[in-house]
């Protein structure tokens, strides 16, 4: 292949690395103004009154507008229960809940207008704990009650496995909120108009325009949403951006003027919505030979004051709990629970690292019971083709966990310990000069598999809409309605447009997502651009292939099959010399009425499982992985050094290997940070860290050595045999970091993080004897 | 009250008051919006331009300051022939520009670096970059992006594989 696989520059990387791109905040129109919210404050309460006299007195102040100003709705959501309001009414259920909106000529006098707003709050004694919501006779957060969601599955018979079960062994593992923290805070853009104009910095641009619609009342074909570039979302510029994108409409109508909303980042932090934190119990019996029978699995979320993503998130949960393995009996119930806190959503894993943490501590807690290797339990246990999984999906082929385990096994054993234990000591680690002091240094090495589902799958229905089009002199134009967000994805979709009709990546542009002009492609979630959403691509750049075939056969005077599209021409497979210009054929082809665009829908197999069980088929593919972390811990500091990070995971096809690294990497240090150093702290339902000096974002100075490791395990339902990568290693590094960690210091860590702190008290308690 | 200083070259002169922050003289006045604010409080380094040749977070320095000074933004890095300076170049070949919001102040920090020592090592680097912070790439590939440019400048060639 000439374009798949092989290493490519991105293809919208120029206008970022000048500085030519524009992201929402670099919007300018005529006469635009600024708006900025009064928040809460408290995490509780009913709202029973609001002055703003003081803060429309400001000079520059425009307009002030409350939960009645709204002409819709004032519901937002990604999903049912729709439980959100823009602007509270009444209620507050977070500290970062929106009450007022201030509109002014200047951002600045915004924000010091919305301060001036004064809500009186008859407060309420807050939830802020999953046990409080789930007390008898709670207060009820929402009408419906404190259970956001709650699902189970149940494959085989648990109770009589674990009666047969030699070894058990249990315990619970718990995780902190963790924000996205992209570069770029969120910020939306509105021009008035018969129809209005939103740009945003977003992840689902049709996902807001519906939004917008309601909450203005009009019709959504009234709307107009086009996506900014985006720097960064992880799953996090979605309920917040219809929140604040509803906002700039609303103001923008009615003063007809454009109204800029950009939130700061202390804003981006308690305003919108993080990963859950979870407690997960889990029990887990095996045979004396280290098969595993059996797992029993509970999950708590704890997902603060509206559902969001929620529901989706349980069951995702939910799903994956018992890991990679092909284990004959597993029950699984996963809860999430409504708290006076901010809401959490969609964050890149969408809970599959919090529970991958738990399930992979708990079988190396196995291993060492049974005294096997850490790794040859996973081989023993890890899924194969034609294995079912914990719903009991088999999958035929591209199941290629096993290889990413010996990829892994055939990496050169850490030079520095022995096969179990630790040692205190070592010399020439990672070539470093000076011998360590004696027994300062511990050294531990932790594996880890994974696995994620890649799309939709039961989470909704899967389609994507993607249109190619050749203009005359050869060049190639893509639309699809998933967004770019820094993932590489436009890249992806170039190459495979250019791979199919022939021509340099560097003759396709992929557009911009607008609303008016790309098809409904569903949400940009889930691993699935390149997989749902490049398949979408591929097909309708073989409709525009057929029409230049056929327009070529007919100026060669030979039959389509003799002819391929290549390095820019159209080729007689028999005489290389036999070639047409492409440019040539597609002016032909446009002249004859031959189509030159195409759009083209892939649609993924419905998903078909048990709704009481979840026995069945849910997703189209799973991404699996194996990690390896090596560490080195000082025992004087608690400061941790990661010297080893090999992540293999199979990824069915690698379309661009620069692409790829870049995911594996990036994801890893999420992941190494939802490990190690990120926890979002409250105090009395007040987030105390809202920036960066509080919240220990990684530095460089942080970084991890991630090398990744592809395993090419064909894919039928991908292109090229492609699937996901964006978010597993997330996972993936959490939890082997768990397992290194452990190793080193002879300690079972069973909360994340596992600051420096914790492992310094760990070791002065001398808990790593 | 009027203000002069050099950015990219060109003499400016700006009738401003004195406590503005440079990053809304540049953004606003100047429509240099390459500069970006992820965090306003010189935490995250994404506004990062570069004052007399040092790189400095635009959000804490008020334009009074930088008086008779010369400040050089991302949009002031490329040739006049709009070809892409070698450390542009390098991010693009590594594959260290992901969202790309972090890639400015990236870039203007390695220029300084790199303007001061041709060849760093990878702590000089870390040292060099820990301001910048980035959310997307792990900054494996930011490190091999400026170790790359190096090689280019020392070399006084911008061409490169990929």
């Amino acid at each position: 292949m000439k374009v798949i696989g092989k290493q490519v520059r991105k293809v919208d990387g120029f206008e970022l690395v000048t500085g030519r791109a524009q992201f929402a905040g670099d919007y300018q129109f005529p006469g635009m103004v600024y708006g900025a919210v009064k928040r809460a404050g408290v995490p509780a309460g009913r709202i029973t009154g609001i002055d703003h006299e003081a803060a429309r007195r400001i000079p520059g102040v425009i307009d002030v507008l409350r939960a009645e100003d709204i002409p819709g709705p004032n519901l937002i959501g990604v999903l049912p229960p729709f439980d959100q309001p823009i602007l509270s009414a009444g209620e507050v259920r977070y500290a970062g809940e929106s009450i007022v909106l201030v509109i002014a000529e200047t951002a600045e006098i915004a924000r010091q207008a919305a301060s001036a707003v004064s809500v009186s709050i008859e407060p309420y004694d807050p939830i802020l704990s999953v046990e409080d919501a789930l007390r008898p006779g709670a207060r009820k957060i929402h009408e419906q009650g404190n259970v956001t969601c709650a699902k189970r599955l149940i494959k085989g018979a648990v109770k009589t496995a674990f009666e047969n079960a030699d070894i058990i062994v249990e315990g619970t593992y718990e995780t902190s909120f963790q924000d996205h923290a992209y570069l770029e805070p969120e910020t939306v853009c509105a021009v008035p108009g018969r129809r209005i104009t939103l740009y945003a910095s977003c992840q689902s641009p049709f996902h807001i325009r519906g939004h917008v619609a309601a909450n203005l009342n009009v019709p959504a074909s009234s709307v107009r949403v086009v996506q900014a570039c985006t720097g960064g979302s992880f799953g996090g510029k979605d309920d917040v951006a219809t929140e604040i994108g509803s906002l700039a409409c609303i103001a923008a109508q009615r003063l007809n003027r454009p109204v800029m909303i950009a939130h700061d980042r202390m804003e981006s932090i308690i305003g919108s919505n993080l990963r859950h934190a979870a407690r997960v119990s889990c029990r887990t019996g095996a045979l004396s030979s280290g098969r595993i029978i059996a797992r029993e699995i509970a999950v708590m979320l704890d997902g603060g004051a509206y559902a969001s993503e929620s529901p989706f998130v349980t069951l995702k949960t939910m799903i994956h709990a018992a890991g990679p393995y092909n284990i004959e009996n597993v029950e699984v119930e996963s809860t999430t629970v409504y708290t006076n806190k901010t809401y959490c959503g969609a964050f890149r894993g969408f809970g599959v690292p919090q529970v991958t943490f738990a399930s992979e501590s708990q079988i190396d807690e196995l291993a060492d019971k049974l005294g096997i290797d850490h790794l040859e339990i996973r081989r023993i246990n890890g899924l194969k083709a034609g294995d079912p999984n914990a719903t009991g999906q088999v999958y035929e082929q591209s199941v290629g966990l096993q290889d990413t385990i010996e990829q892994i096994a055939a990496q050169p054993d850490p030079a520095h310990r022995e096969r179990s234990g630790f040692m205190e000591e070592s010399t020439g680690i990672g070539g470093e000069g000076s011998k360590p002091l004696a027994g300062r240094y511990l050294y531990g090495t932790g594996y880890a598999c994974v696995l994620q589902g890649i799309s939709n799958g039961a989470e909704g229905v899967d389609v994507t809409g993607a249109s190619v089009q050749m203009s005359q002199d050869g060049s190639v134009l893509v639309g699809i309605g998933l967004t770019e967000l820094g993932q590489g994805s436009r890249t992806v979709w170039a190459q495979i447009a250019a791979e199919v009709l022939g021509v340099d990546i560097d003759h396709v542009s992929v557009r911009l997502v607008d609303t008016d002009a790309v098809h409904d492609s569903g949400p940009t979630v889930a691993s699935r651009s390149t997989t749902v959403g490049g398949m979408a691509v591929q097909k309708a750049a073989v409709e525009v292939k057929k029409s230049l075939i056929s327009m070529a056969a007919l100026m060669m005077q030979t039959d389509g099959e003799n002819i391929e599209l290549r390095d820019g021409f159209a080729i007689l497979k028999a005489d290389d010399s036999a070639r047409i210009p492409i440019a040539s054929v597609a002016t032909a082809a446009y002249w004859t009425g031959f189509p030159l665009m195409n759009l083209a829908f892939s649609k993924a197999p419905p998903a078909n499982f048990d709704e009481d069980t979840h026995q069945g088929d849910i997703y189209i593919a799973y991404n699996y992985g194996t990690h390896r972390m090596d560490v080195r811990v000082d025992t004087m500091t608690g400061e941790v050094k990661v010297l080893k990070h090999l992540a293999s995971h199979d990824v069915g096809k690698v379309i661009n290997p620069l692409g790829l690294e870049g995911q594996v990497q990036g994801a890893s240090l999420m992941g190494y940070g939802l490990a190690h150093m990120e926890r979002i702290e409250y105090a009395d339902g007040i987030i105390r860290n809202p920036n960066f000096a509080d919240y220990a974002l990684p530095s460089i100075k942080d970084r991890i050595p991630t090398v990744s490791i592809p395993v090419e395990d064909h894919n039928p339902t991908g292109p090229y045999g492609a699937k996901g990568v964006g978010e597993p290693p997330v996972a993936g590094t959490a939890a082997v970091f768990a397992n290194a960690i452990s190793d080193a210091v002879g300690f079972r860590f069973r909360r994340l993080p596992i600051t420096r702190e914790n492992i310094l008290d760990a070791v002065k308690r001398g808990n790593h004897g | 009250m009027l203000i002069r200083f050099k950015c990219n070259g060109k003499a400016v002169q700006l009738d401003v008051e004195p406590e503005v922050r440079v990053i809304d003289v540049l953004r606003d006045r100047l429509g240099l919006t390459g500069t970006k604010e992820g965090c306003g409080r010189g935490e995250c380094g994404a506004c990062t331009v570069l004052l007399d040749g040092k790189p400095v977070n635009s959000c804490l320095l008020l334009v009074g300051k930088i008086a008779e000074r010369e400040i050089i933004t991302i949009e002031g890095i490329a040739g006049e022939d709009g070809s892409l300076h070698p450390i542009q170049e390098a991010f693009l070949d590594q594959g260290a520009v992901q969202c790309g919001f972090c890639t400015p102040g990236m870039v203007l920090s390695t220029k300084a670096l790199l303007d001061e020592n041709g060849a760093p090592d990878t702590e000089e680097i870390e040292e060099a970059l820990s301001g910048n912070l980035c959310r997307c790439t792990g900054y494996g590939k930011i490190v091999d992006a400026v170790l790359e440019a190096s090689k280019r400048l020392m070399q006084g060639t911008s061409h490169g594989g990929e």
